[in-house]
């Protein structure tokens, strides 16, 4: 253990030296166009605990879930591995680089792990193939199943560590299913395991947004007749009204500071964007119109918030200044574009457009112009929302008419698949920050 | 002797005029009598024809009221919009008329108007379109004469379809305002 405690350190000094080797050869926001050949080795037991080829398997599978998500990675195959896949050795010194070298390999993980009186421990390490060098080394101490937990949080910093922004892969996605035949709120990790039920209104559950500062929800319910909006503290899962005005609260964001939610009300009648504290005060009115105003979006810098509104006929993305009100029409093209979403990291909008009764994903710059479609063909995929580093999007998605299902792409509308089980009709899905 | 006889025949003519009198009298009074009584049931028993008419109309007054109040219930009828409009067609103002005319008879009836859509269009935009309809529809109920405070508003968006098919046939009855009487 001593070898290891020592031997964490240096790596942690190597990897402050190291961590930008690749940086320079990635765009973080467009993923999928450039890929590094990497070897992602099975763990193999270290220590006294012995051999438990489960956690190993489990590891192997949610890591390799991540990379291969990430579209940053073209996986070296795991059969054509050579002697050094089977040798423990973590140290630099150790491995037999040109085996890897020989395999096209130019990035290697490696890594151990042991269970002793109940604790797991994952060390971790990431190198580069061509300099011999290490990138990032990791070690891990948990419950025995943290196995999952802890591959996320590892292929987070592999991407920290080759591009300079940490992977969202341990971060939760919350969302409404209509599983127990009510829509209620569910909780799940990013590939879509082990989703967990949040409320139990047996009424309508709708349009979930965690807090950026705390580890909350707000969302929509009906449990008391009307549309009012609810916050819930995830670990103790209190809660409470937080909006209650006549007619709709509905469509809550969090600024990016935390500290206003936007929404709208139609207490006066009609539906606008307003500005609430947390307490639930009305701060602002943002809009002032007769139409249909919804679907509120915070910008990066929260200074701007997105939202749907009918003011020049069909549904459009229009963008309005909060502090001079002033507004600006987004989007022109399509007869109905909704439920716009503000990458956090800035640059594009996402938004889903409906032509010929189907629903597809595009994006937008802030300022109107090189607007592409992410996403084609059938099944309407509504709802998109940004990872909180900007990669990725999650979105509903009802191809095959399986009723509704979260689904999960690249920010350039590459590696679509399906995360949540069918069944559940599973809609509004919601990212949330750094977990 | 005479005068004996005399005597006799002006007591005999007394005693008879008494008599004659006696009898004219008696019946007299008793045909008096007979009058009274009739009377006094004459007028004791359209008294009681009235009371029990009196209850008779409070009967049937709640019998009516709740008669209406059932009528609304059944009677008002749901009404249809187009694709992302809140306008009321002319069918649907005809079908609120009528729906007015209910609750106009049922005045102590309040409802509820529920706002929907159909399944196309975002979530959030169906809720605030829902509750354009749900007030449009109000508004309309108000200008034939039913009291505002009678009717309260809810949109439900596309979430409580009639029709869960996805299909023109299933969007058209999706596409509505309904009532509800409040209990």
């Amino acid at each position: 253990m001593k070898y290891f405690k020592a031997s964490f350190f240096i790596i942690m000094t190597l990897y402050l030296l190291c961590s930008t080797a690749f940086a320079a050869r990635i765009e973080i926001s467009a993923p999928g166009e450039q890929t590094i050949p990497l070897a992602l080795t099975r763990l193999l037991p270290m220590g006294v605990g012995g051999a438990h080829p489960a956690v190993a398997t489990e590891f192997q599978q949610v890591l390799l879930g991540d990379l291969e998500l990430s579209g940053l990675f073209d996986m070296t195959n795991p059969a054509s591995f050579l002697s050094d896949a089977g040798k423990l050795g973590l140290r630099r010194t150790e491995i037999d680089f040109y085996q890897w070298r020989m395999l096209g390999s130019e990035a290697l993980i490696k890594g151990g792990y042991s269970i002793t009186a109940g604790k797991l421990t994952i060390e971790l390490r990431l190198f580069d193939v061509i300099t011999q060098r290490l990138l990032t080394g990791r070690r891990y101490v948990g419950k025995v199943t943290d196995v999952r937990k802890i591959a996320h949080t590892f292929a987070d910093q592999i991407l920290k560590s080759l591009t300079g922004e940490k992977g969202p892969f341990s971060t939760k996605i919350a969302y409404i299913s209509k599983r127990t035949g009510h829509k209620e709120l569910y909780l799940m990790d990013v590939d879509g395991y082990k989703p967990i039920r949040m409320t139990n209104h047996r009424s309508i559950v709708l349009n979930p947004d965690f807090s950026p500062t705390r580890k909350e929800l707000i969302f929509t319910s009906y449990k008391k007749g009307n549309p009012d909006l609810y916050r819930k503290e995830i670990y103790t899962g209190q809660e409470s009204r937080l909006s209650l005005k006549s007619g709709l609260n509905i469509g809550g964001r969090y600024s990016p500071d935390g500290r206003e939610i936007a929404l709208t009300l139609s207490k006066d009648k009609n539906s606008e964007i307003y500005l609430l504290g947390t307490d639930g005060t009305i701060h602002r009115r943002l809009t002032n119109h007769y139409s249909i105003d919804v679907d509120p979006s915070w910008s990066p810098k929260g200074n701007k918030i997105a939202f749907v509104s009918d003011r020049r006929g069909n549904p459009n993305i229009f963008i309005v200044d909060i502090h001079s009100r002033e507004v600006t029409r987004l989007t022109f093209e399509g007869k109905y574009n909704a439920t716009p979403a503000w990458n956090p990291k800035g640059g594009r909008i996402a938004y889903s457009r409906m032509d010929d009764g189907i629903f597809n994903i595009f994006t937008i710059r802030e300022n109107g112009t090189d607007e592409r479609q992410l996403t084609f063909g059938s099944g309407n995929k509504e709802h998109p929302r940004w990872s909180p580093d900007g990669r990725f999007l999650i979105y509903s998605n009802d191809l095959g008419g399986n009723g509704k299902s979260i689904w999960i792409m690249r920010a350039d509308g590459t590696g679509a698949k399906r995360i949540s089980a069918h069944g559940g009709n599973d809609s509004h899905p919601a990212w949330s920050h750094r977990w | 002797m005479l005068k004996s006889t005399i005597a006799r025949l002006a007591v005999m003519l007394f005693v008879l005029t008494l008599l004659a009198a006696g009898c004219a009298k008696k019946p007299a009074t008793e045909e008096a009598a007979v009058t009274e009584q009739s009377t006094q049931m004459e007028q004791q028993q359209p008294a009681g024809v009235e009371e029990q008419a009196v209850t008779d109309t409070g009967y049937d007054a709640a019998a009516v009221a709740r008669k209406a109040e059932r009528d609304a219930a059944k009677g008002l009828e749901p009404i249809h919009f187009d694709f992302d409009q809140y306008v009321l067609t002319e069918t649907a103002k005809s079908t609120l008329v009528n729906n007015a005319g209910l609750l106009r008879a049922a005045p102590a009836v309040k409802i509820l108007i529920e706002g929907h859509c159909d399944e196309r269009g975002s979530d959030e935009y169906n809720l605030a379109l829902g509750e354009k309809r749900a007030l449009a529809t109000k508004n309309y109920l108000v200008s034939l004469g039913v009291v505002v405070e009678r009717m309260s508003t809810i949109s439900y968006g596309e979430e409580m379809p009639i029709d869960p098919a996805h299909n023109k046939a299933a969007w058209t009855k999706n596409r509505r305002a309904n009532f509800k009487v409040k209990r």
